[in-house]
């Protein structure tokens, strides 16, 4: 395929004051598919966002969005739409006001689908968007996101303050009217199990670096736990990269990442090992987990020396 | 529609801000100075009467100012609009209101003059150091004032924006700095009669000038200021 990237970023790094945001964020996102960007809280994926929509500004690399890049760019930001978890409004605004400012913006804005969703989240139009609670906010948030039907639109942690029922209907939402108007969706969250069945594409960031950036299909399998004996466990997982352990006793729990063949489950069934899929949340937090104690040897190491 | 008229009509979304509350910050000190006056003629007091309440919906442009900019400002980035769209159309929509709001000044001035100052003989509108100059200059000058008081509360705001608390911290002391200096500058220089005959010789016109200078000098370092603020 030539098509253009809808998002393509270079060595991008931002550091405020002592604390590393971004470092060395090389990325190719492809147009019209559901992105997860997955992470802890301060993992960079805010300052990530704000710098691809022309917000925020990069200590050094290239962010280009559509080749463009976006920075006072207006025909490129036209093409974006990035509410912010922590947005502001103006002091007066009522819902319904923000919405009428979101239609004057973005050229694909559909009224129908924002009244639908005003009605599915129970909204009400004529609050000052300063009373509103969490939730309430975090719903105008979505809603602009969604009926802007922007070419890139970007949700981050859109779901703070919503109950199960209202974070269900967002999603459910979501992959409707993404099925009829593709477009390139970047979703930021630590929610992970939650969206897990809706990502296409999975980019995980921790303390600035990308640790993971593969199609969800192939992490899916991707780690497995295995558990049972502890020597069986340590024979059978041989050669395999470990991603966690757990002992109890004799027993142990060992995930590794592996995509086992036939052969192999036949032989965990006959060492009586249990085999378990990891879940994608799992397989995060692992990896984020590892990567951090990696560096933490990596710096006591430097220390020692 | 280009995006800088769009960030007028965002601008204009909730009418009362620009609209409603001036008129009302007019209306209001108008009302209350000519009751005043009132009291004033009973209680048997002489002469022409002055108000200086004309100027209060002006001082409500200075905190438009700062206002246009803290909320305003991060909810149309959120609209994906440039930091120049913004601007621009922030600014365009500034200069509509105050070219209004001095052209009225004008006609009550005019008003006022044909009524004998309301019947009280009062001057709210039409002071006399203004009104004596040509209609143009009138109106110049409370175009100017106008704008200048939103540019100063606009230009502080993105101080803000773009170093927080420090940047105006910053400026804020080095502007009561340079004004301790300069007053020191000529009392130890004993110089103040010359400074008053000087303040004195200003015409409305000067004055107006000298205005709009710094306005657009403010207008000027805002849009450098604001080029880089995030949010």
């Amino acid at each position: 395929m030539s098509e253009t990237p809808a998002i393509t970023t270079r060595d991008l790094a931002k550091t405020y004051k002592d604390v590393r945001a971004l470092d060395g964020v090389s990325l190719n996102l492809a147009p019209n598919r559901i992105y997860g960007l997955l992470g802890r809280n301060g993992a960079g994926k805010t300052t990530l966002m704000s710098i691809l929509t022309g917000q925020n500004f990069a200590d050094r690399g290239t962010a280009e969005i559509f080749g463009h890049t976006p920075f006072e760019h207006d025909p490129t930001l036209a093409r974006l739409c990035f509410i912010r978890e922590s947005q502001k409004y103006p002091d007066d605004f009522k819902v319904r006001q923000a919405f009428s400012a979101a239609a004057i913006f973005f050229e694909n804005w559909n009224e129908q689908l924002a009244q639908d969703l005003v009605k599915a989240f129970n909204l009400p139009l004529n609050r000052r968007i300063k009373k509103l609670s969490r939730g309430q906010l975090s719903a105008v948030g979505v809603i602009i996101g969604m009926a802007s039907r922007a070419e890139i639109t970007f949700f981050d942690e859109p779901y703070l303050g919503l109950d199960a029922v209202a974070r269900q209907i967002f999603y459910d939402r979501l992959v409707e009217d993404f099925a009829q108007h593709p477009r390139t969706i970047v979703l930021s969250s630590h929610l992970i199990d939650e969206v897990a069945n809706l990502l296409e594409h999975v980019i995980v960031i921790d303390q600035g670096r990308i640790i993971i950036d593969s199609e969800a299909e192939d992490l899916q399998g991707a780690a497995v736990t295995v558990t049972g004996s502890a020597q069986k466990v340590e024979e059978f997982i041989a050669g395999y990269p470990v991603i966690h352990r757990d002992a109890l006793g004799s027993l142990a729990s060992i995930s590794i990442r592996a995509r086992l063949t036939a052969e192999q489950r036949a032989r965990a069934q006959i060492l009586g090992l249990e085999l378990s899929p990891v879940s994608l949340q799992q397989l995060v937090v692992r990896s984020t987990l590892s990567s951090q104690s990696d560096r933490e040897q990596t710096t006591e190491r430097q220390a020692i020396k | 529609m280009s995006r800088i008229m769009k960030v007028a009509r965002m601008q204009l979304i909730n009418k009362w801000t620009f609209i409603g509350i001036p008129l009302i910050v007019l209306a209001g000190s108008f009302l209350f100075t000519l009751a005043v006056w009132y009291l004033v003629r009973r209680g048997g007091g002489e002469g022409t009467l002055y108000g200086g309440g004309a100027q209060a919906p002006m001082w409500y442009f200075l905190a438009l100012g700062i206002q246009a900019l803290t909320l305003t400002f991060p909810f149309a980035m959120a609209m994906s609009v440039s930091r120049r769209s913004f601007y621009l159309g922030t600014l365009a929509l500034f200069g509509g209101c105050a070219m209004v709001l001095a052209v009225f000044y004008y006609l009550m001035g005019l008003l006022e003059e044909a009524t004998g100052g309301w019947g009280v003989d009062g001057r709210f509108f039409a002071l006399q150091w203004i009104a004596e100059n040509n209609w143009l200059t009138q109106i110049l000058f409370y175009f100017m004032l106008t704008v200048l008081l939103f540019m100063v509360g606009f230009y502080a705001a993105t101080l803000y924006m773009r170093w927080r608390t420090t940047g105006v911290l910053v400026f804020t002391i080095g502007l009561g700095l340079a004004l301790l200096g300069t007053v020191a500058l000529i009392t130890l220089t004993e110089s103040w009669p010359e400074v008053g005959r000087w303040l004195a010789g200003w015409t409305a016109a000067g004055v107006t000038a000298l205005g709009a200078g710094l306005a657009v000098l403010l207008a000027g370092s805002s849009y450098l200021t604001l080029r880089k603020a995030t949010i």
